[in-house]
C-alpha cells in the first residue's frame, strides 16, 4: 500500500520544544483538542490507532519521526495534520507523547484467575 | 432452558419466502423480509454431527470479517474487508476455483475515519450485477458474470468522517445506501441509487429541517412534529449530530416500505447535544421509489450511551392479542427486544432480552424507556458506574439475528457486558474522531460475556439460551431442517437444535466469527453452510494481541477478555460445510 503518508525528503528535524513538564501538558491538552485521543485513546493507550506509549514505533520514536508522522499522516489511517496544526503545535504534541513513561515489560497474554500460567 | 413451545405459537406467514427455496442467497438478509432462514432440509439435528468442512478459502486480508457471501447460480461471490477485493467461486469445479477478482481502487485514507476496523458488511445481487460498498464512500456495481465494473457512484465523504462498510440493499429498481460515522460527527442520511445507473435519485437525512428529512408531517402516518429534527437539538447540533445508517435494510413490497435503524447521535458527551436529538437511535420507515419518510420510532432518545439501533428489523406476520398483525422485530443494543406494527410505527412489546440497568422498562403507551437516572452520563456527571449492557450493546448489530417460520422463534448472539462511562467534551474537527468519552467493559451477572438465544417476539421472553465465556458476535442462519448456526469469538462454528437449543456439532475455524452463515444448494443438489473466520471489527479495538502484525496489550481497553488470544488470531477464511 503506498499511497498516504509519503515520506518526505530531509535529513532529521530537531524539536525547537524541550520536553519538560509545561510542554508535555500543554501538549496534552492539544491531544485532546485534536481528538488525536479519539484514535489513540486516553493517556494515548491505544484504541482504534495504535498505543503511543508502548515503546513500540513502526515509522520510528525520534523527536522528528513523530513530527513528521503528525505532520504527513501515516499509511493505514493516520491523517495529515499539517494542515490544520501549527508546527509549534506539533511540537508540543511530541513533547506530550515522549514525557511519557514507558514500561519496561509490555504484556502481551495474560491468563485469568484461577488458571496456571505455564 | 425450556424447551421451545413452538407448537403453540401463533400462526405464522413468512414475508418475502416463496415455500420452495431456491438455494440461492442472493441479499445480505436472505430476502426482503431480513429473516436469514433458508428452507433448505437436508441437515437436520439428526445429521448435523456428520457435518464436515469441504472447503476452505484464505482472503488474504486480516481485518474483521463480517457479513456473509452470496451465492447467485452456481457462482459464489465473497467481499473481503479493505481493500474490499470480489472473487467469484465457480461451485460447479472441484475445489470451487477462482472465476474472477474485482480489485477496486480503494482510498486508503478512509481506514482511519473507520471507527471499527475496516469492514464490509457484504453485498446484493440484483438485475445481474453484485452491488456493493467500498470502505471509502463509493457504491460499485459488478456484471456478475463477466466482473466487470459497470458503475461507481461515490456517496459518502471520507474527509467528513463518513466511510461506507454497509451492505447496500436492493428494492426495486433503487439501492439504498447509508453511511458510519457516528463516531465523526457526520450528518447522517440514506440514499437512493438507479440500480441501472448508480445515478443518486434521493438523498434523505435523518435529522434536520423536514424538508431535509424528506418529511411530510401530517401525511400519511408520519406523525412527527413539524422540524423535530431540528427543536429536538440545541442549535444546529443536528449538523453534526451522527444517526449514521451502517447496519441492514429490509423492505414490504405490499406496503412498499423500508425499513432500517438509525446509529449514536454525536457526541457520546449528552451535554453538548440536549433534546431527544430525533431520529438517531431510532427506526425509520421510508418509500424506496423518493425516500419519503412515512414513520419513525425512536428506541433510546438523548442517548446516553451509545445505543446505536443499526440492527436488523426482521418484518414477520404474528398473532399478537389475538389479533395478526403485520410487525418488525429488533433486538436493540440497548438490551431490548421490540415488536412493532409496521404499517403504523405502534409499539406492541418491548422486553429486556439482556441484562439492562439503564432503564427500568418502557412504557409501552408513549413507547418512551422508564430511565433510571444514576446511569445518564454527561461530562458534568463524572464516571457513571455499572451501566448495561456496554456500548457493544444487548446484540451488536453487526451480528445479524434469523427467524424461522417453523418454530416461530428468532435467533440471535448477545453480548453480557456492563461498562463505565465517563464523558467529556469534544470539539467536532472534521474527519477526526468526534466522540468524548472513555468505557471499560466489564463481564455482567454470571460472568460468561455472551449467549446465544431463541425468543419468542410475540410474547417477549427467551426460550433458551447457550452461554459463551466471550461475547458472542455472529450472525445466524436457522434452516429448514430445523438446525441454527452461529459462531463465537474464540473460534468457534456451531450448530444447535433450533426446537430445543441442543448443541449438534463444532468446529474450529482458526478465528474468531464475527461473519454471518448462510446456507445453500450447491449445483450437486446437496445443502451447504458457508461462512467467514476472520476476528475484527470491535474486537480490533479489544481482542489485545490476536493482532500479529502490531501487538497490542491486555491493558485497557482490552483487559475484560485477557485470554482470548489464547484462542484465535486475525485472518479471513471462507469455510464452506456438506454431510
Amino acid at each position: 500500500m503506498a499511497a498516504g503518508g509519503n515520506q518526505p525528503p530531509g535529513g532529521e528535524i530537531k524539536n525547537p520544544l524541550s520536553i519538560d513538564s509545561t510542554n508535555a501538558a500543554d501538549g496534552s491538552k492539544v491531544f485532546s483538542a485534536m481528538n488525536c485521543d479519539g484514535c489513540h485513546g486516553g493517556g494515548a493507550l491505544g484504541w482504534v490507532g495504535p498505543s503511543l506509549v508502548d515503546g513500540r514505533w513502526r515509522y520510528g520514536g525520534t523527536d522528528g519521526a513523530l513530527f513528521q508522522s503528525i505532520f504527513y499522516g501515516r499509511p493505514r489511517g493516520m491523517p495529515a495534520y499539517g494542515g490544520i496544526m501549527s508546527p509549534g503545535a506539533i511540537w508540543k504534541v511530541v513533547a506530550y507523547i515522549r514525557a511519557q513513561p514507558v514500561p519496561a515489560d509490555v504484556p502481551t497474554e495474560r491468563w485469568p484467575s484461577g488458571e496456571r500460567r505455564p | 432452558m425450556r424447551v421451545a413451545p413452538f407448537a403453540t405459537v401463533a400462526l405464522i406467514v413468512l414475508q418475502g419466502t416463496s415455500p420452495q427455496d431456491d438455494g440461492q442467497w442472493t441479499m445480505p438478509g436472505k430476502n426482503y423480509a431480513a429473516t436469514r432462514y433458508s428452507g433448505l432440509t437436508q441437515i437436520t439435528p439428526g445429521n448435523a454431527p456428520r457435518l464436515r468442512p469441504v472447503w476452505s478459502f484464505s482472503t488474504g486480508v486480516l481485518g474483521g470479517h463480517e457479513g456473509q457471501p452470496l451465492v447467485v447460480g452456481s457462482t459464489m461471490y465473497v467481499v473481503t474487508p479493505f481493500p474490499d477485493v470480489l472473487y467469484a467461486f465457480d461451485l460447479t469445479r472441484e475445489g470451487y476455483p477462482l472465476k474472477w477478482k474485482y480489485r477496486p481502487e480503494v482510498n486508503p485514507a478512509s481506514l482511519g475515519i473507520a471507527c471499527c476496523d475496516a469492514i464490509n458488511r457484504g453485498a446484493v445481487y440484483a438485475d445481474g450485477k453484485i452491488v456493493y460498498n467500498l470502505l471509502d464512500g463509493h457504491t460499485v456495481a459488478v456484471d456478475a458474470v463477466s466482473g466487470r465494473e459497470l458503475w461507481k457512484t461515490q456517496i459518502a465523504d471520507i474527509n467528513q468522517g463518513e466511510t461506507t462498510p454497509m451492505a447496500p440493499f436492493v428494492a426495486g429498481k433503487r439501492v439504498i445506501v447509508g453511511p458510519s460515522g457516528g463516531e465523526f460527527g457526520i450528518y447522517g442520511w440514506v440514499k437512493g441509487l438507479d440500480l441501472a445507473t448508480g445515478k443518486i435519485l434521493w438523498t434523505a437525512h435523518n435529522m434536520g429541517p423536514d424538508s431535509l428529512m424528506l418529511a411530510r408531517p401530517g401525511r400519511g402516518n408520519y406523525a412527527g412534529d413539524p422540524n423535530i429534527g431540528v427543536s429536538t437539538w440545541e442549535g444546529d447540533s443536528w449538523r453534526r449530530g451522527g444517526g449514521p445508517v451502517w447496519g441492514w435494510i429490509s423492505y414490504d413490497p405490499e406496503l412498499d416500505l423500508i425499513y432500517f435503524g438509525t446509529g449514536n447521535p454525536g457526541p457520546y458527551n449528552t451535554e453538548q447535544r440536549p433534546g431527544e436529538n430525533k431520529w438517531t437511535n431510532s427506526v425509520l420507515a421510508r418509500r424506496p421509489g423518493d425516500g419519503t419518510l412515512v414513520w419513525a420510532y425512536q428506541f433510546t432518545p438523548h442517548d446516553s450511551w451509545d445505543y446505536d439501533s443499526n440492527a436488523e428489523m426482521i418484518l414477520v406476520d404474528l398473532v399478537i392479542g389475538g389479533r395478526m398483525r403485520k410487525v418488525l422485530v429488533h433486538f436493540d443494543k440497548n438490551g431490548f427486544a421490540y415488536t412493532l406494527d409496521r404499517v403504523t410505527g405502534e409499539l406492541l412489546v418491548a422486553e429486556a432480552f439482556a441484562n439492562v440497568t439503564w432503564a427500568k422498562g418502557i412504557n409501552k403507551r408513549t413507547g418512551v424507556p422508564i430511565l433510571d437516572t444514576t446511569k445518564t452520563t454527561g461530562a458534568s456527571r463524572g464516571n457513571v458506574q455499572g451501566i448495561c449492557p456496554s456500548l457493544e450493546g444487548g446484540k451488536s448489530p453487526a451480528s445479524p439475528s434469523a427467524y424461522s417460520p417453523r418454530t416461530g422463534l428468532f435467533y440471535t448472539a448477545t453480548n453480557n457486558l456492563c461498562m463505565n462511562f465517563e464523558a467529556a467534551p469534544v470539539t467536532r474537527i472534521p474527519g477526526t474522531p468526534y466522540i468524548g468519552a472513555t468505557t471499560p467493559y466489564v463481564a455482567g451477572p454470571g460472568g460468561h460475556m455472551g449467549e446465544f438465544i431463541a425468543w419468542d417476539a410475540a410474547r417477549g421472553r427467551k426460550v433458551w439460551g447457550i452461554k459463551e465465556k466471550f461475547p458472542v458476535w455472529s450472525g445466524s442462519v436457522v434452516t429448514a431442517g430445523d438446525v441454527v448456526f452461529f459462531g463465537t469469538l474464540d473460534g468457534w462454528f456451531k450448530a444447535a437444535d433450533a426446537k430445543t437449543g441442543r448443541q449438534l456439532w463444532k468446529f474450529k475455524v482458526g478465528s474468531g466469527v464475527i461473519g454471518a452463515p448462510i446456507s445453500f444448494r450447491g449445483p450437486d443438489g446437496k445443502q451447504y453452510i458457508a461462512v467467514y473466520a476472520g476476528i475484527g471489527g470491535d474486537w480490533f479495538l479489544l481482542s489485545g494481541d490476536v493482532r500479529s502484525d502490531d501487538p497490542a496489550d491486555v491493558r485497557p481497553p482490552a483487559d475484560f477478555a485477557p485470554d482470548l488470544a489464547r484462542h484465535t488470531s486475525q485472518g479471513g477464511i471462507v469455510w464452506i460445510f456438506g454431510l
